[in-house]
């Protein structure tokens, strides 16, 4: 074969080959499709934006208290340590609480009917709902009359009645203490909110007080460790 | 007789690092069109295996196949017939016609060299 002959089938070979890594490629890479439009994307973007904010905001506190644990004595460190459990505790729901919030009061809906009528109650799914729908709007911490609701609260339905943290919920009126950093935003998101038509469904109402001081109790129960283990990779639970 | 195999896999890795991706309408016309480059570099290997590899040929093969393919596939579409499968089927048994004849010659060719050694 003449040296002509070979660069030209080179070529040849290379633009096959070309080709075919392109058709692969295309053939892989459109089994998901996007489907989104600007404004979905643009929202995403937004979103993902705040979450990159937050976790500077996070990696800032904890290389603050890094800080602080590398700079100070002995003594020190250990107060530090112990500042850091009880932020840590305060966190979980571990300590009592206070601060400006929102008291929420579930009341019984009573129509002059010619039937008779149930009385209300909160069914643990509606309670779960109230709940998400509540940190959605930026509540800090909760707690049903006194179960301060925890990241691993159960809601269950037991016998008939609603059980919070293993207590069952008394009958209504109820009280929800609700503490979060901007009390008036969360009432206007509530007064308008799907819990709302859903309770009144019920035959429930809510009412909304802005308190200036509320305190919540501690959450009683022990949190129960058996399950989480430590990721030696990156050390954490 | 190495020298496609070689730059086949250089063009393959060129293709997969350069991440292009061509829209799926298009991907038959792709596809076909590779069938018939690689039945053109088969039917250049055997020619070369034959002696009889001509350089004009060979590219205006390359060419001419290549068009045909897409062109045909282009009628199928517009007509609604899967014209297409003519050249695949086409292309297919030169395909493997000529992948027998080079494999053949191959094994001969091993099998003269150690009745001369």
């Amino acid at each position: 074969m003449s040296v002509k002959n070979k660069v030209i089938v080179s070529i040849l070979s290379i633009f096959i080959g070309f080709v075919l890594a392109i058709q692969f490629q295309t053939s892989n890479g459109s089994s998901q499709r996007e489907t989104r439009d600007t404004w979905q994307v643009r929202a995403k973007l937004q979103d993902e934006q705040q979450k990159q904010q937050l976790l500077y905001k996070k990696l800032d506190k904890l290389e603050a208290v890094y800080e602080e644990y590398a700079k100070q004595s002995e003594q020190e460190q250990m107060d530090v340590l112990k500042e850091s459990i009880i932020e840590l505790k305060k966190k979980a729901g571990l300590l009592e609480r206070d601060g400006a919030g929102v008291v929420m009061t579930i009341e019984g809906i009573f129509i002059d009917s010619p039937y008779a009528q149930e009385y209300p109650t909160i069914s643990p799914e509606l309670l779960n709902r109230l709940i998400n729908e509540l940190n959605a709007y930026g509540a800090t911490d909760i707690a049903i009359e006194n179960e301060r609701i925890v990241n691993t609260s159960p809601i269950r339905y037991v016998n008939g009645k609603t059980y919070v943290n293993n207590h069952a919920l008394p009958d209504l009126p109820l009280n929800i203490y609700i503490l979060t950093e901007n009390p008036q935003r969360l009432i206007d998101y509530m007064e308008v909110s799907q819990s709302m038509d859903e309770f009144s469904i019920e035959d429930m109402s809510m009412e909304f007080t802005l308190k200036e001081k509320i305190t919540l109790p501690a959450y009683q129960g022990i949190i129960n460790f058996e399950a989480v283990e430590v990721n030696e990779e990156i050390g954490e639970k | 007789m190495w020298l496609p195999a070689i730059f086949l896999i250089i063009g393959i890795s060129l293709g997969l690092l350069t991440d292009i991706t061509i829209s799926d309408q298009y991907s038959n016309y792709l596809s076909i069109a590779i069938l018939a480059a690689l039945d053109t570099l088969f039917g250049g290997i055997r020619a070369h295996l034959d002696r009889t590899f001509d350089q004009k040929i060979f590219v205006s093969g390359f060419l001419f196949n290549i068009g045909l393919a897409v062109l045909l596939t282009f009628i199928g579409v517009k007509l609604g017939i899967d014209l297409y499968l003519a050249a695949v089927f086409a292309f297919g048994v030169r395909l493997f016609q000529n992948i027998a004849i080079i494999r053949r010659r191959l094994i001969l060719q091993k099998n003269t060299e150690k009745q001369d050694n």
